[in-house]
């Protein structure tokens, strides 16, 4: 036996293997985790090209906006800036008191939206914000990949493909059907993990690349030529490799669970709990996480949650990132390390249907 | 003339109480349920904070342990509307936990193994057997949520006296409701997950999968859209507002208690739609 005759072997077992990791009803929650992201995406984009079309007309310029004080009525408001882009006016007061009017307008200058706030008639309170902000929705974009993409839709996305290769047939009853053909059991696993890995890399990237285009979508012209000339292709790809990567991670991870481990939700659990605190770990602990190789790819680091309570602010010190070819060394030796372990496993695994 | 003869006469004996018959399915499954390793070990594990709670109420009522710190230590030390809070949201994952590993063995088994017309063709109707199995979870559910929660109400009423209590009776009524909304919201996910996907194990997963993706997928469409109205269907989010207002601490911003309220009812109307599709003592194999 060669290994050119194994590696045809697995391959066959992934082409098998590939048709029910990608088609099967089971799956069908897989690509919603990975296409989710793209819902907000596309709904900031229309809203955003919607009210660009509305707000076209009525524009009003940015030095009478500026103009106005904290104070002033809002008949003189009406006065000096014309007609807004959007008014809502209501009463509002404690139950038995007179209720006071409330009235709120938005202008649009073309690029910002002002938002002015009265109280009886007086401006309280005045704020601007762009109707789009590139530098912002990059920044969102790279705080959805890392703090959703990576760490609940791959995860759970691979916990579902990878804990099924196994646990699925011992669930079916089908594993023994596997076993009878003439092939070893570490090429039965390699074909599996292959399978597992097309399929969710394809998934994940995809779904990465689509919610990274729907972000751009709605960007300036000028500003997304720009980006693209010079960064752009570069985001697209690293954003990907991140995702394919952290199939790689999370794919061995549980690929091993599903033979060592009869119920999931265990080592889930347990590999949730410590991705999830892997920022307060001390450094040197921090490198025993697949979220640390991962993350350090991806082009921009997440944002700080400024809403996390102070004690967890205080405790994050993320350890310093490795360099992009340490990151997929390491990544790459751990995942070697964890099929090397589960193919032991597989070599002395012993079909006992029960009751699962 | 027959050669094998047998007759037939309904039973005549005493019938057991439609109530007793009711309590048959919850009592052979909390048995089982105890005897599970992991379930035990996370009903001890659920005590540790409830008991550091307790010893906080005890450092709080000794005044003369205050006597050196300043108004901000008592300010901390200070027990309210919001160190309930603080203690709800703690015992909820507790209830997540306990409902992932609880929760699925008690529907999936019966409809993996066609045990649901076993189930039916005796006086139990869909109806008491969804009752049931939501008891199950129920009480399993209390012992980490409400039990404690009310224990240390009435301790802390204890050592603080009457006119504490009278003052913020409204603290324990809270407490015992806003867990039982939880409770009743946790149990409907594990039995729905556990009718959706059949296999015990899976559904296990699909629990935790089910809490934690909607509370990212909540925040996610918050950044991107700049809003803040999507933490409604973060459950825990949600449940917490509503905490905040049954017990009159202030809430996070955010959605208000009852768009969260309305959400969470939208949400427990769907798992009973899905547990209703999928209960059925007969189904037809296509």
């Amino acid at each position: 036996m060669t290994a050119e005759f194994r590696l045809r072997q697995a391959w066959t077992i992934a082409r098998l293997q590939l048709r029910r990791v990608f088609f099967s009803k089971r799956s069908s929650w897989v690509y919603l985790l990975a296409l989710f992201p793209s819902v907000p995406f596309f709904g900031h984009a229309i809203e955003v090209k919607l009210s660009q079309s509305r707000y076209a007309s009525r524009v009003t310029a940015a030095a009478i906006l500026e103009s106005i004080r904290e104070g002033d009525t809002d008949e003189e408001v009406l006065k000096t800036a014309g007609e807004p882009v959007h008014e809502r006016k209501f009463r509002r007061g404690p139950r038995g008191e007179a209720s006071v009017e409330y009235r709120n307008l938005i202008y649009f200058d073309g690029e910002r939206r002002w938002f002015l706030h009265f109280e009886a008639g007086i401006l309280q309170n005045k704020r601007s914000r762009p109707l789009i902000d590139f530098e912002d929705d990059r920044k969102v974009f790279a705080g959805v990949f890392q703090y959703f993409y990576l760490r609940l839709a791959v995860f759970f996305g691979c916990l579902g493909i990878f804990m099924n290769l196994f646990r699925g047939e011992i669930l079916d009853k089908t594993l023994h059907f596997w076993f009878l053909a003439p092939a070893r059991r570490e090429v039965l696993l390699a074909g599996k993990y292959l399978a597992g890995l097309i399929a969710a890399t394809l998934i994940f990237a995809t779904g990465a690349a689509l919610s990274f285009g729907l972000m751009l979508w709605p960007q300036d012209a000028v500003e997304l030529s720009a980006f693209w000339r010079a960064q752009g292709p570069e985001h697209l790809f690293w954003y990907a490799t991140a995702a394919a990567a952290g199939c790689v991670g999370y794919g061995s991870l549980f690929l091993a669970a599903g033979l060592l481990v009869r119920n999931p939700v265990v080592p889930a659990i347990v590999i949730l709990f410590w991705e999830g605190i892997n920022g307060i770990l001390p450094a040197a602990l921090q490198k025993f996480s697949v979220l640390y190789y991962v993350q350090s790819l991806a082009p921009i680091p997440p944002p700080m949650d400024a809403n996390a309570p102070a004690l967890i602010q205080l405790l994050m010190s993320p350890a310093d990132p490795p360099s992009t070819v340490a990151a997929v060394c390491g990544l790459l030796a751990v995942t070697a390390l964890v099929l090397w372990i589960a193919s032991r496993s597989v070599q002395r695994i012993e079909i006992n249907y029960g009751t699962d | 003339m027959a050669v094998y003869k047998r007759g037939y006469t309904r039973y005549q004996g005493a019938l057991t109480g439609h109530w007793a018959r009711f309590f048959v399915l919850p009592r052979f499954a909390w048995r089982r349920l105890l005897e599970q390793r992991l379930v035990v070990i996370l009903l001890v594990a659920a005590t540790f904070w409830p008991l550091l709670c307790a010893g906080f109420i005890y450092v709080s009522n000794h005044a003369d342990l205050l006597l050196g710190f300043d108004q901000k230590m008592s300010a901390f030390l200070r027990i309210d509307s919001r160190f309930f809070v603080i203690f709800m949201n703690a015992q909820s994952v507790f209830a997540i936990l306990l409902s992932a590993f609880a929760g699925p063995s008690l529907i999936a088994p019966d409809l993996a193994n066609g045990a649901l017309s076993l189930y039916f063709s005796r006086p139990i109707s869909r109806v008491e057997y969804v009752l049931a199995r939501l008891l199950v979870l129920l009480g399993m559910l209390s012992l980490v949520t409400w039990v404690p929660g009310v224990l240390l109400f009435f301790m802390q009423s204890a050592m603080a006296g009457w006119s504490w209590f009278a003052s913020n009776w409204q603290l324990g009524v809270g407490v015992f409701f806003g867990f039982l909304l939880w409770i009743l919201l946790v149990s409907l996910v594990a039995m729905a997950s556990s009718a959706y996907v059949r296999w015990r194990i899976v559904a296990g997963a699909l629990v935790l999968g089910v809490f934690f993706v909607l509370a990212g997928a909540a925040e996610l469409t918050n950044a991107v859209l700049r809003v803040e109205w999507a933490s409604a269907f973060n459950p825990g989010r949600a449940m917490n507002q509503i905490w905040c207002a049954m017990l009159g601490a202030d809430p996070i911003p955010g959605p208000n208690a009852t768009f969260c309220f309305i959400v969470v009812s939208i949400m427990a109307a769907l798992l009973l739609f899905v547990l209703n599709r999928k209960l059925r003592p007969v189904e037809v194999v296509s």
